[in-house]
């Protein structure tokens, strides 16, 4: 086993990561921005190395210095976490040709998979459904206007090097296709240094089911069942459950069986993630291969017990799946919050700052994955995920009112976050039917305001602490250095 | 003792009674209120409202007091003095007339050239912020006097990114 790794991350996932590196015994090596000089998996881990400044590409995009800081180190192994370089060939061809154990897939297998149109055609060639539309990634809107035209409005803009709903649009008539097709190419070329994009016809009220595959270095694949990630906000996941409520015992099995032959077909190695858009009539089509621990594993975790991390770090080691398909139970129910730092009154716009307060909630089956803490400044350069929250019980009503009660304990102050909607969406009778679909939140909740049905309380709760006198603390001091007051004079600026 | 109060449109007048202990009455039209609070923490307040407990979380920004209770948060301002600042010169919330970013941002794209005539609602700026983009709009039909900024530079809420006169 592995002495010392490297967690080439940040925020929750970070910390994520470092818990069960801790509990295996061994030691972590956390790298960090000048902006996360103070973050929580700097506190956490037992060693700690400075990549750069606070830029992204400076810092845990550089290959080059997350090399150099393992070496320095002395780590034996990478682990990438999710987005930044976690899905990035180069990184992973490169930790092994310097001596480095990649936690993840063979850099061959995230090349293949992560060139969504390549991914397409081998799923095609081994009977995998998928969605139709167009196989070449294509820069020119002119020749997409026309496959558009061919395959039927709506269509998906999608762009070929992406994820987590970057360079994504939905099209719905060909006078909209344009413009569209023109800042989608943009923002992923932003995002992932490509602009190419690739159309798919959109399919109406789908559902986002995706499966957890582990496969080790011994040709062993397994699945950890399915997780729904239906509730989106920006193509980006926000609440993700398991079991779905969409799936029969048969509808699993054969989904289940087409994610396995799909990581067979790429010689996938580690966990991964299938990812399937579900239709109204039970038909599923292969979305794309995540080939990294996603946000979202805890509800897997909840339901069948396995740390996935653990199993990351052992087949990394070279160690067999310690158990088979039938081995794998699911029990109960699993759901997965997001608390991201935005606005959802504002379009869900970011909110970067200083959070002044924080209680986290606690209780039976509530599990609380967090990357921040009072007083620590949530920087404006990364993801706005600032933690999630897991509740798991006996069933999907449980679970629910279980996810309800620990959000209403979440006390999160200084920054605007998702908290008051996730509660909205939890105890609204759309969510509590399971009447899902990828499009839930436009059709159930655009123009979203909180139901504020405590004015009086609130009111009474100033007075109170009006007369009761504030006291200076020290999470409140670190909102006065004048790096952070922009952000408290932000108020309801809107352009 | 008085205080007037505002949650978004609804403003109150409540008048406080202040005892001993934490405990006092306030009372606002018709409504009264019997009040113990007990300060669990600098941000936490336990309280109990005509014999219901409730449990408050409250932090000061320079707009009010943002107040949590059970998970969804409220602005309470004093209306008072919010009526000070504002006739005390303070254009805090003045003029959507500008082209700023609403948090601290970079920017990706200059869509307007200085001299170019602008339409109400044209997007003249995109900047980014958590990995998320956001485009600014022109404020006005108008003339483009002057871009401020250029593509990669790093922007702070109320700087004025485009300079634009306003049209007819």
């Amino acid at each position: 086993m592995f002495k010392k790794i490297l967690i080439a991350n940040r925020g929750e996932i970070a910390v994520r990561v470092i818990n069960t590196c801790r509990e295996m015994g061994i030691s972590s090596v956390a790298v960090y921005s000048d902006a996360d000089r103070n973050a929580l998996h700097v506190l956490k881990a037992d060693q700690a190395v400075r990549l750069g400044g606070s830029p992204a590409a400076e810092s845990y995009l550089n290959i080059d210095r997350i090399i150099e800081a393992a070496r320095q180190a002395g780590a034996e192994a990478v682990h990438p976490g999710y987005g930044f370089l976690s899905e990035n060939a180069e990184f992973a061809g490169r930790c092994g040709r310097e001596g480095l154990v990649f936690i993840g897939p063979p850099a061959d297998a995230i090349r293949m998979l992560g060139d969504k149109i390549t991914a397409r055609k081998t799923m095609i060639a081994n009977n995998v459904p998928v969605v139709p539309g167009t196989f070449a990634a294509e820069a020119d809107p002119d020749v997409l206007e026309k496959e558009a035209g061919r395959i039927g409005y709506p269509v998906l803009i999608k762009a070929s090097a992406g994820g987590g709903g970057k360079g994504m649009r939905i099209v719905s008539a060909p006078e909209e296709f344009r413009d569209a097709c023109i800042s989608a190419s943009s923002e992923a070329s932003a995002a992932f240094g490509n602009g190419s994009v690739y159309i798919e016809k959109f399919l109406v009220k789908p559902r986002h089911i995706e499966f957890q595959i582990l496969a080790d270095t011994h040709g062993n694949i397994i699945h950890l069942f399915e997780r729904e990630c239906s509730i989106q906000r920006r193509h980006q996941k926000i609440i993700e459950e398991s079991p779905s409520v969409a799936l029969d015992d048969g509808l699993r099995k054969r989904m289940g069986e087409a994610a396995v032959a799909v990581a067979s077909a790429s010689g996938y190695v580690n966990a991964g993630t299938v990812e399937f858009l579900l239709d109204r009539d039970g038909g599923f089509y292969f979305l794309e291969v995540n080939t990294r621990l996603q946000v979202e594993h805890p509800v897997t975790e909840m339901v069948t017990g396995i740390d996935i991390v653990r199993q990351q770090i052992e087949i990394a080691c070279g160690n067999p799946l310690p158990f088979r398909q039938d081995d794998i139970r699911s029990r109960g129910h699993a759901i997965e919050c997001r608390i991201y730092a935005e606005d959802a009154e504002n379009d869900f716009s970011p909110s970067p700052g200083t959070i002044g307060f924080l209680k986290e909630p606690s209780g039976p089956g509530i599990r609380h994955d967090s990357g921040i803490y009072a007083g620590f400044t949530v920087p404006m350069e990364y993801d706005p995920i600032l933690a999630k929250l897991i509740t798991h019980s006996g069933n999907r009503n449980e679970c629910i009112s279980r996810m309800v009660g620990a959000l209403r304990d979440y006390a999160l102050l200084g920054i605007k976050h998702s908290i008051p909607f996730l509660i909205d969406v939890l105890r609204s009778g759309a969510f509590a039917d399971g009447d899902l679909c990828t499009d839930f939140i436009g059709r159930n909740f655009s123009e979203w305001k909180p139901a504020r049905e405590r004015v009086d309380d609130a009111f009474i709760a100033f007075l109170a602490d009006e007369l009761s006198g504030e006291r200076e603390t020290a999470a409140s001091m670190f909102s006065d250095d004048g790096r952070s007051s922009p952000w408290r004079t932000l108020g309801n600026w809107r352009v | 003792m008085e205080y007037r109060l505002k949650i978004g449109d609804d403003t109150r007048t409540f008048t406080i009674d202040a005892g001993d202990e934490g405990r006092f009455g306030a009372s606002c039209g018709e409504e009264s209120y019997s009040v113990s609070c007990a300060r669990v923490s600098s941000h936490h307040l336990s309280l109990d409202i005509n014999g219901r407990r409730v449990n408050a979380f409250v932090i000061k920004d320079e707009n009010g007091k943002t107040v949590l209770i059970d998970g969804t948060a409220y602005l309470v301002q004093d209306a008072d003095r919010l009526e000070l600042a504002s006739s005390g010169g303070n254009r805090r919330d003045e003029s959507p007339g500008e082209v700023t970013s609403p948090i601290p941002a970079t920017v990706v794209a200059v869509r307007v050239a200085e001299g170019e005539p602008v339409k109400k609602n044209q997007p003249v700026i995109v900047v980014s912020a958590m990995k998320m983009e956001m485009t600014l709009k022109a404020p006005y039909d108008g003339v483009v006097k002057k871009i401020n900024v250029v593509t990669g530079a790093s922007v702070m809420p109320g700087s004025v990114l485009v300079d634009i006169e306003k049209s007819g």
